[in-house]
């Protein structure tokens, strides 16, 4: 789990394995993240080497958690990360969590100028 | 803008070689005084003159060939009187010199008798109000209850007796790297405390120095050195040994370090611990040049020989002062373990008392049934499993220097230069992490970015070129553990196996007892073909989320459901029951799959907000051959016809419990022939070597190539697919007999 920012905006970066081992790594940093809650966080799962099932119950569990603090999430999953993104597509977990293919698609954040001091 | 060079022109000034002449300077000769006095060496008991320095003249307004020409046959007889006696009690004789008033201090060295000179007029005075506190400060000192209280008092009264602007107790470790411990300042400086200094700071022939002679003094750095007239001593042929003359001029090279620090005049006391030098006490002034009196210096010294004999004393209470906290610690996270045997690793890293206030410690890991999770400074996630199996492996659980024992891990020295790892059973573990010590060095600010400081007095530099050669002798190493420490590591470890082994077997039996009643003892008939279906549990034996069933509906159709609930252990095989039983009685109900797992959705939504599952489900006509199949966020069924395998792609919708409302779409497909389906779970096919992916493709080769009958066909594809054991897997096959 990696602190910076993506698209001018706050991030964390997933290396590794996302799976039932660390998803509660990932669950810590975002709260952190959370609190104060940012405009937007990026959450970038490019380098993710893996994700299982309980990766994915965390991802949108920390969909639901930065909707109810009014948080603009973005979680970049590039189609070439097949072993990340077919397990997402799978479970059409887009439905719920906003998934980009690339930090391109992420909506600048110059005018909000919330990228870490 | 202040008109003096960059401060890094001044840093450059000092060649790297400089430090390395530094240490072999013979700085007991310098071969000249400071020009704050005057020194005259003389024979006894003649007291004539064989040796002065250069200013002996100017000072005296005459050149001096004895002593009897310069003192009055009063200060004469005391002097006589005092060399009888014993040399310590002359020091200091107030002598007249061209009316003023002078100090006069002897000592005797190569056989010479060394009288030194200084005048009183531009001493700074502490005055007699301080001298008769004295009884008070010394009651200070030794009230002082730890090591930190002394260290304080004497910095706060060393200022207060000589007016340095910042007075530092810098204490050395056992290998020479010096550590500031106290400090009173000036209340606009940048702060010192905490800060560290290489052992060349103070090279070893000055520390052998110190370790005699108690005070050093530079009233003004700037300076210039008077040298002795003649440069050799008469007697011997070689230079003046004036390692016992407080006028004594110091090395050129330590004089470009007080510059580069914008110090102007400064002050050391040694401390000495039972006969080592422990650490001393640096005055330094910026404001410009600055000269306590003799008698103020002399108290000065009184306090830093009394704190020396107590030092000691409270260096033992310091240490036990730790061992008390830690043991503190160690039992409140004891009572909490014992409270909360179920949620250890939760209580460990987000309890009031964590895991990381046990031990002094940037981070800590903790590892407990198979999930990890971080507190503090720590490597990331997925290093922490492997650095800590390559500790345990290397037989270095407990170390200061983890790149020494796995150089791998060298590029963590960040955060994990020392590491103190205790296994707690199985793959679980606590690890606490001390980042490298350069990097815990409490500055005021970065030390790679402007360490210049603009002051009244101008621009002013810390020490930074000290620190990089502090941050070299201790590169990649940490903060060593100490022995309690590590027993109390320990202990909390072996705590947390006994109750997470009685725990673990306790929820590991009644998991297996739940999943027990999740797999059928026997597949139900269903005219016409032939079922399969095998279950193997992931090698610790932790039960997993999968789930099989055969549901008969009315009219003779048959419903082959295969689920996995995202998790493992009691709760994941918890929800797992609730949803078989779930999607049984909406199966039972509904029109066709769709709508039952649309069902299912709902009741997770409704009653397990958070969780997440896959199923699907096939709805066989056994006398048609007709299968609906809808798919809620699972892997695709597989379809071996006469014209290929396929992957089913249609009749799909999101994992359940992602949405309130899914709507599950269907699809269908006709079983004719030698065609046979497949249904299995993602420990089959995630894990392998090229990922989810290729997984899938090479399950869809083999089940091309593998018998129609499901039992045959399921032992080819666990024979040649092998999946790790890490996971549960669970497959179902189905085909015409």
């Amino acid at each position: 789990m990696e602190r910076g920012s993506v698209a001018g905006r706050p991030a964390l970066t997933v290396r590794g394995e996302l799976d039932l081992a660390t998803a509660p790594v990932l669950a810590q940093a975002v709260d952190g993240e959370l609190s104060p809650p940012p405009r937007s966080l990026v959450l970038d799962l490019t380098p993710t080497a893996f994700m299982d099932s309980s990766g994915a119950r965390e991802l949108v569990r920390v969909a639901r958690k930065a909707a109810a603090a009014g948080v603009a999430l973005h979680v970049v999953a590039p189609h070439e990360n097949s072993a990340v993104r077919l397990t997402i597509d799978l479970l059409e977990l887009g439905a719920v969590v906003p998934i980009v293919a690339s930090a391109a698609e992420i909506p600048a954040a110059s005018a909000e100028r919330e990228a870490r001091p | 803008m202040s008109d003096r060079s960059p401060p890094d022109a001044a840093l450059r000034t000092v060649p790297e070689e400089a430090l390395l002449r530094c240490a072999d300077e013979p700085i007991a000769i310098p071969g000249a005084v400071q020009p704050h006095g005057v020194l005259l060496a003389v024979t006894e008991p003649d007291l004539a003159v064989v040796m002065a320095s250069a200013n002996a003249t100017g000072f005296f307004g005459r050149p001096v060939d004895a002593l009897d020409q310069v003192l009055g046959d009063a200060d004469l007889a005391r002097l006589t009187d005092g060399l009888a006696e014993g040399l310590t009690e002359v020091d200091p004789i107030r002598v007249q010199v061209a009316g003023e008033p002078v100090d006069l201090v002897v000592h005797r060295a190569d056989g010479l008798l060394l009288t030194e000179w200084e005048p009183v007029p531009g001493a700074e005075q502490a005055g007699a109000a301080w001298h008769r506190r004295l009884p008070t400060v010394l009651q200070r000192l030794s009230a002082a209850a730890t090591l930190d209280d002394l260290t304080e008092v004497l910095a706060r009264d060393v200022r207060a007796l000589t007016g340095f602007d910042r007075v530092m107790v810098y204490r050395f470790d056992a290998e020479w790297n010096g550590e500031v411990v106290a400090e009173d300042r000036r209340a606009d400086l940048e702060p010192f405390f905490g800060l560290h200094y290489p052992a060349s700071d103070i090279p070893a022939q000055a520390r052998a120095l110190y370790a005699t002679n108690w005070m050093r003094l530079i009233p003004d750095a700037a300076y210039r050195r008077v040298p002795l007239e003649p440069a050799a001593h008469p007697l011997t042929g070689r230079p003046l040994d004036l390692s016992g003359a407080m006028l004594r001029s110091v090395s050129p090279v330590h004089l470009e370090y007080l510059a580069n620090m914008g110090v102007r005049a400064s002050m050391s006391i040694s401390l000495i611990d039972r006969g080592r030098l422990w650490g001393l006490i640096a005055c330094h002034h910026y404001a410009g040049a600055h000269r306590p009196a003799y008698a103020d210096r002399t108290a000065a010294e009184f306090l830093g020989r009394t704190a020396s004999l107590l030092l000691h004393t409270k260096v033992a209470a310091g240490e036990q002062s730790g061992v008390v906290e830690v043991a503190q610690r160690q039992a409140q996270l004891a009572a909490v373990v014992g409270r909360t045997p179920r949620e250890l690793a939760a209580v460990l890293t987000d309890g009031p008392v964590t895991a990381l206030d046990l031990i002094p410690a940037g981070g800590v890991a903790v590892r407990i049934n198979r999930q990890l999770r971080l507190l503090g400074r720590t490597p990331p996630a997925e290093r922490v499993g492997p650095l800590v199996s390559a500790l345990l492996a290397a037989g270095a659980p407990v170390t200061d220097a983890v790149s020494r024992a796995v150089p791998s891990a060298a590029d963590l020295a960040g955060t994990a230069s020392g590491a103190l790892v205790v296994p707690v059973g199985g793959d679980d573990f606590l690890a606490w992490f001390r980042p490298e010590t350069v990097r815990e060095v409490a500055w005021a600010g970065n030390p790679h970015l402007s360490k210049t400081t603009q002051t009244d007095d101008g621009p002013r530099l810390s020490p930074r070129r000290s620190f990089d050669a502090w941050s070299e002798t201790v590169r990649e190493t940490a903060q060593p553990w100490r022995e309690h420490e590590v027993a109390a590591a320990r202990t909390l470890a072996a705590a947390l196996t006994d109750a997470a082994l009685s725990w673990a077997a306790e929820d590991n039996r009644l998991a297996t007892a739940l999943q027990r009643t999740l797999l059928l003892e026997e597949l139900p008939t269903v005219p016409g073909f032939a079922l399969a279906a095998r279950y193997l549990a992931s090698a610790e034996d932790v039960v997993g989320g999968d789930w099989y069933d055969l549901v008969p509906l009315p009219g003779g159709r048959v419903s082959i459901v295969l689920g996995d609930v995202a998790g493992h252990g009691l709760a994941a095989a918890s929800i797992t029951a609730q949803l078989r039983h779930a999607l049984r009685a909406h199966l039972l109900r509904a029109s066709g799959p769709g709508v039952a797992l649309d069902g299912l959705n709902e009741v997770i939504a409704a009653l397990l907000p958070g969780e997440m599952a896959t199923a699907v489900v096939v709805e066989l006509d056994p006398a048609t051959g007709e299968v609906v199949v809808a798919n809620a966020g699972h892997l695709p069924v597989l379809h071996v016809t006469s014209t290929g395998t396929h992957l089913l792609a249609e009749g799909r919708g999101p994992a359940l419990g992602l949405l309130d409302a899914a709507g599950y779409r269907e699809t269908r497909v006709r079983l004719a022939g030698a065609d046979r389906l497949l249904l299995y779970s993602d420990g089959l096919v995630e894990r392998g070597r090229n990922g989810l992916a290729a997984g899938l493709e090479a399950l869809r080769e083999v089940v091309r190539l593998a018998p129609a009958e499901p039992q045959a066909l399921l032992d080819a594809v666990l024979t040649a697919i092998d999946p790790p054991d890490i996971d549960d897997v669970t497959l179902v096959g189905i085909a015409r007999s």
